[in-house]
């Protein structure tokens, strides 16, 4: 018997129900952000894994000053599109395009918080809605760019795809940001993807993994 | 050790012979029902061989006996029928246990086909008889059609089969080499030396190409030697990746190229791609080449080295190169008996070889040929051959001489590989003289290197896959050394290989049966390019792609019409290289679909879903067989009580910054720069073309933030729209598509205001305080949210728009919340039935290509006070137009046939309209729709003829809209 489910939360991951039910059985959860993701799955291997982070905080500006903004607030910015840095607090800061930023918590903490502690400029920055419009999955493992190979086009090996990089790109046909950064002391691939689309996307990740044994695992793969 | 596998080990050849072979490992399958046994690595063809099997398949149009022509599936001889699956190419398909084979295309048995006789018919089934055929007289075709069409086609179907599990996946490599021979692994080692990551695909499971199978000297060392160090090499190479049993079945711009490989289609991308796909060898043409024991002697000697397998008890090699020789000597040494080595030359390249040859006691015809091959009864096998001295081009002499033998392997010389390269553009030219291929006009970034490129002794072979490799290197910045391109003047192609014959049967193309002298047939019946002779004849179309009769099509042909091969050229070679499944370029089918975060609370309720758009949603809740009863029902609660639909798929925009009420007013037809902050207003767009193109309610959040929702299915576009207008207006804007970011639901119904009351606190619900077509934020159920009044059913109605992490829990709250107003939920063909009463149109369903406002009587949501709105100058030039129709309603007694969608509605003899919706109404008891009618039908009251099925006419009256409630006092309550 588990003490807390995603239904007992008002705010509830797009893919909630892959982890409640009969699939449950294994799964602990914790608290994240004023819902709860899988904490664990029972399964603790070193094959390829997913983890649902789609409930960790995250933020979005966009605009002719949301450089600043963020630049502000101290996050390092990166000098290009399609780049992330990394803060020390395990915050990952993206670059999408010369006027847009999202900002992605460690799972264990909240940068939304941290955030609000500053004023938007007046104009020209626009906070965007990423925590709801896109889902968030990880994929863990040392097959990665093998496996997202079997549903995207772009080279995400680690030559051409370092640490750092984020590509804007079609996985399985629908629209998707492949992230390549480290959360904890875990290299992942952040895949962020349309939150109406997770259920289809979950499922089309796992049938790529399992050629490579993947599994779903929980937070615990990427927290101490 | 059963009998079975006694007699397989008996009939081998001892190792080395039989690379692919383990002989530890009997395997046993089925054959036509009689059960054989091989080895493990044994292909279909090979194993049966090894039992003394023969006989595979049977032609396509003669039904003549069959077997192996190539060992390397590149001809149509073994094709089978592998259980559900038909055209399986034995000589490639390995066997596994209990596998259950069966022939095709016979009449009876594989053994004994009656449609054999058809052989006895062939001059009255000349080339292209079937396009002069069966059509005259009229009506005849019937007739014929349906024994041609159990006679056309290769195989079974199975009617039953069940889709299997096919996928793709992207490769990235510096350098890709299609083929693994001696050029092939040259190449591969050379770039990976240098820093290149490698993919080498060979289409066959063991790497070497022509070195697993072919000998090149006379003492038979030198291939294994070098196979055995280049491919230790490239195993041990980090840098290179292998795929074998893999095909490269196409080439597409900047080296983009699927290679498959069991049930998977790789998608390559390779920076630079050298092709050293090798040669084909060709066939001689001569009567009776096709019977079973005339071979390749490339097949020959891959049978011998691959699989162990002894081919025949007394040979006889034709050929028209020194290779022949090698072949004879291969043969002698694993104890087959050389009748003779028929040389078609007058003398050979290398005389030792002729003495290597002779000493072993095998006699030398110089300037000879098989002018026909002798068959045993029923064709089932070849037990002699009439030679013949060559006194002139393709002519034999009379005297002929028998040599009995059960086999004949033949070479007529190598043509190359050309297939991928010619589709990048490559174009292959003949030197009728020297009879040499050469390619050119490769496009950059891809290469050539081997056999395909001229190249035909073993050292300049791998010499070329290195050059080729470093001009790859260099591209790539990886060197800088440079090399002088290989030369070879070492030929193998006899120049003229055809030795027609009298009574035919001297098969050109053995998919199709087409014999020397259909193909000049279909020049004298004027067909005089080699593409057109290809269309009339179909040669070159069945499943080996022309690989053997390519060459001697355009021989012939060039005889024919008095030019050479150059001038005539080959047919063209278009992607796929090989036969490939439907399944392969499906691959794993990504159909992606959106849910909102409601999804399982409507599956949870019984809901029967539908798409919208890529959306699924919730058509009406209850049993599909019950869907009027369930819609009624829900129409008469929402009207009554109060319903709860989930509108999540509803688009959603927000426009955002100082320009954003100047950005909204150049964009919808309506006036928005005055719009108050928290109200909506309804918003129409038009294209530039002045039609209707979407609709939505946009609400003013504040000074700079509108929030305008679209339509499910027109969202994308609208948004696109709206990046492309202002990529030119350059407003000071920002737009966002925040459709998956927000789940919304509409609560409906006299009770809506009071379920709400219940989990809502922060906002004014009263009528005074959140009116009609107000806009209000706040929480609902403690959850952040934005609220519209609206009244698209035409009741008191809120429609909630939260963060869709909040979707599923706002669902739970309200349901619960309303549990004691008996709240339900209702789907969107009720909801379609509730605005259609209220007389409001669905952009897309009851509008169409060319509907302009004015036909939609939208004219009250056009300002035609602003000076600019997308669309507008076309709005005035269509509405100042003489209307032709108009969007009207009607309604038609219960007991009237009900008209559907897209019924015609008739003004006389001519169409001037069609029905758009129509449905029963339970709030009217009547059957009500809207329709497009002639501008003469609009007025009130007139009965309108509307076609319905089976002819009938119905006459519905036009009324005003809407049909229910008037003067909206339920919705603005």
């Amino acid at each position: 018997m588990h003490t807390i489910q995603p239904e007992s939360y008002s705010q509830r991951s797009f893919i909630y129900r892959q982890f409640s039910g009969e699939k449950s059985v294994d799964n602990t959860f914790m608290q994240v952000a004023g819902g709860v993701l899988a904490l664990s799955t029972g399964k603790d291997s070193d094959a390829p894994g997913l983890i649902d982070l789609s409930l960790v905080p995250r933020a979005g500006f966009r605009g002719v000053n949301a450089e600043q903004y963020v630049n502000s607030m101290g996050f390092p910015v990166p000098a290009s599109p399609n780049q992330a840095a990394m803060t020390s607090q395990g915050e990952c800061v993206l670059r999408l395009s010369q006027k847009e930023f999202w900002l992605l918590s460690h799972p264990q903490q909240n940068v939304c918080d941290r955030v609000e502690g500053y004023a938007l400029p007046e104009n020209g920055c626009y906070p965007l809605y990423c925590q709801d419009s896109h889902t968030w999955f990880a994929m863990t493992g040392k097959h990665c760019p093998d496996i997202l190979a079997k549903v995207c086009g772009v080279d995400l090996r680690a030559a051409c795809f370092p640490p750092g990089a984020i590509a804007q790109t079609s996985v399985a046909r629908v629209n998707a940001i492949i992230i390549h950064h480290v959360i904890g002391s875990e290299q992942v691939f952040s895949i962020m993807s349309d939150s109406a689309s997770a259920t289809y996307l979950w499922g089309a990740l796992l049938d790529a993994m399992a050629e490579y044994e993947g599994q779903v695992y929980g937070l615990n793969k990427l927290i101490e | 050790m059963n009998e079975a596998v006694k007699v397989n080990y008996l009939m081998r050849l001892d190792a080395p012979m039989g690379l692919l072979i383990n002989r530890e490992k009997p395997v046993s399958f089925t054959f036509e029902g009689k059960t054989f046994t091989g080895f493990e690595g044994d292909s279909i063809a090979s194993a049966l061989l090894a039992n003394k099997h023969w006989l595979m398949s049977r032609s396509f149009k003669y039904h003549r006996p069959r077997g192996p022509l190539t060992m390397a599936g590149q001809d149509a001889n073994t094709l089978v029928q592998l259980g559900g699956e038909p055209n399986v190419l034995a000589d490639r398909q390995t066997i596994t246990s209990a596998m259950m084979v069966e022939g095709q295309n016979y009449n009876g048995t594989l053994e004994n086909d009656r449609d054999a006789i058809l052989g006895n018919f062939g001059r009255f089934m000349p080339v292209g008889f079937y396009y002069r055929s069966f059509f005259k007289p009229m009506g005849v075709w019937d007739k014929w059609e349906g024994f041609i069409r159990k006679k056309a086609g290769l195989g079974k179907l199975d009617l039953t089969f069940q889709p299997e599990y096919y996928d793709k996946k992207y490769l990235f490599h510096d350098v890709l080499v299609v083929g693994a021979g001696p050029a092939g692994l040259a190449a591969a080692l050379e770039a990976a030396d240098a820093g290149a990551s490698v993919l080498l695909v060979e289409e066959q499971p063991i790497l070497g190409g022509a070195l697993t199978y072919s000998r090149f000297d006379e003492e038979g060392v030198v291939a294994d030697k070098l196979r055995t160090d280049l491919v230790a090499r490239v195993e041990a190479h980090s840098r290179i990746d292998v795929l074998l049993n893999a095909t490269c079945n196409a080439w597409f711009t900047d080296n983009y190229l699927p290679i498959i490989q069991g049930k998977r289609m790789f998608k390559v991308r390779a920076k630079e791609c050298i092709v050293a796909s090798g040669a084909f060898e060709q066939h001689v043409v001569f009567r009776n080449n096709d019977l079973p024991g005339v071979m390749m002697s490339s097949a020959a000697m891959r049978l011998m080295k691959l699989y162990a397998i002894k081919p025949a008890e007394q040979a006889v090699v034709l050929t028209g190169n020194d290779d022949g020789y090698l072949t004879a000597i291969e043969l002698h040494q694993q104890g087959v008996l050389v009748a003779a080595v028929i040389d078609m030359r007058e003398r050979a390249d290398n005389p030792e070889l002729v003495s290597a040859v002779q000493k072993k006691g095998i006699q030398v015809k110089s300037g000879f040929t098989v002018y026909e091959a002798l068959p045993t009864k029923g064709n089932k096998h070849i037990r002699a051959v009439d030679i013949r001295k060559i006194i002139a081009r393709g002519e034999v002499d009379k005297a002929s001489t028998l040599i009995e033998c059960d086999l004949l392997c033949m070479s007529a010389g190598y043509m190359p590989s050309y297939q991928l390269l010619c589709q990048a553009g490559g174009q292959l030219k003949y030197d009728d003289d020297a009879a040499l291929f050469s390619l050119s006009n490769l496009p950059d970034h891809l290469y050539i290197a081997g056999s395909v490129n001229g190249i035909n002794s073993l050292d300049a072979v791998v010499a070329d896959g290195r050059f080729a490799a470093l001009k790859a290197l260099q591209q790539l910045g990886l060197t800088e050394e440079t090399a002088l391109p290989v030369k070879c003047t070492r030929t193998l192609n006899y120049q003229w290989p055809i030795f027609s014959h009298p009574k035919g049967k001297d098969f050109v193309d053995f998919d199709e049966d087409l014999q020397a002298k259909d193909i000049i047939n279909a020049t004298r019946l004027g067909y005089r390019d080699v593409q057109l002779v290809k269309r009339f004849s179909t040669v070159g179309m069945g499943p080996s792609q022309g690989r053997h009769s390519a060459l001697p099509t355009a021989r012939l042909v060039a005889k024919a019409t008095h030019r050479t091969v150059t001038e005539t050229g080959v047919t063209t070679a278009r992607p796929p290289y090989c036969p490939e499944k439907l399944a392969h370029v499906a691959g794993r089918i990504f159909d992606p679909s959106r849910q909102t975060a409601m999804h399982y609370r409507h599956l949870e309720l019984g809901a029967k879903m539908i798409p919208a758009g890529n959306w699924q949603r919730p058509a009406f809740y209850g049993k599909p067989d019950e869907r009027d009863q369930c819609i009624h029902a829900e129409a008469t609660h929402v009207r009554n009580k109060v319903g709860l639909i989930d509108v999540s798929t509803l688009g959603g925009i927000d426009i955002r910054g100082p320009d954003a009420a100047e950005f909204m007013n150049r964009i919808y037809t309506f006036a928005f720069l005055k719009q108050p902050v928290g109200k909506t207003r309804y918003a129409v767009l038009t294209s530039e073309q002045g039609v209707v193109i979407d609709d939505g309610v946009a609400c003013r959040i504040n000074e700079e933030h509108f929030y305008v929702t679209a339509t499910t299915g027109g969202v994308d576009r609208v948004y696109r729209d709206m990046m492309k207008w202002n990529a030119q207006w350059r407003l000071d804007i920002d737009i966002a598509n925040v459709t998956s970011a927000f789940s919304a639901v509409n609560l409906a119904g006299p009770d809506a205001r009071k379920v709400l009351e219940k989990l809502t606190s922060d906002i004014d619900l009263s009528c005074e305080g959140f009116p009609y077509l107000a806009y209000r934020e706040g929480t609902v159920a403690g959850i952040p949210s934005r609220l519209l009044r609206v009244g698209f059913v035409g009741e008191l109605g809120y429609e909630i728009h939260v963060p869709a992490r909040f979707g599923e829990a706002l669902w739970d709250a309200l349901m619960e919340a309303g549990k004691s107003l008996d709240i339900k939920p209702f789907g969107v063909e009720t909801q379609r039935l509730l605005r259609l009463e209220k007389g409001h149109i669905i952009v897309s369903q009851d509008t169409d290509g060319m509907s302009h406002p004015g036909e939609l009587s939208l004219n009250w949501a056009v300002n035609r006070k602003k000076s600019f709105f997308i669309g507008c100058r076309s709005v005035d030039i269509v509405m100042a137009q003489k209307q032709t129709r108009k969007l009207v309603g009607f309604k038609l007694p219960v007991t009237s046939t009900k008209p559907e969608e897209g019924h015609l509605v008739l003004e006389g003899e001519n169409i001037s309209g069609n029905v758009t919706s129509c449905e029963f109404s339970p709030a009217t008891n009547a059957i009500i729709g809207m329709a497009y009618a002639g501008i003469n039908q609009s007025d009130i009251g007139f009965q309108l003829p509307i076609r319905v099925n089976n002819g009938e006419m119905v006459m519905a009256e036009v009324v005003a809209l809407p049909f229910y409630d008037p003067d909206n006092s339920r919705q603005e309550m």
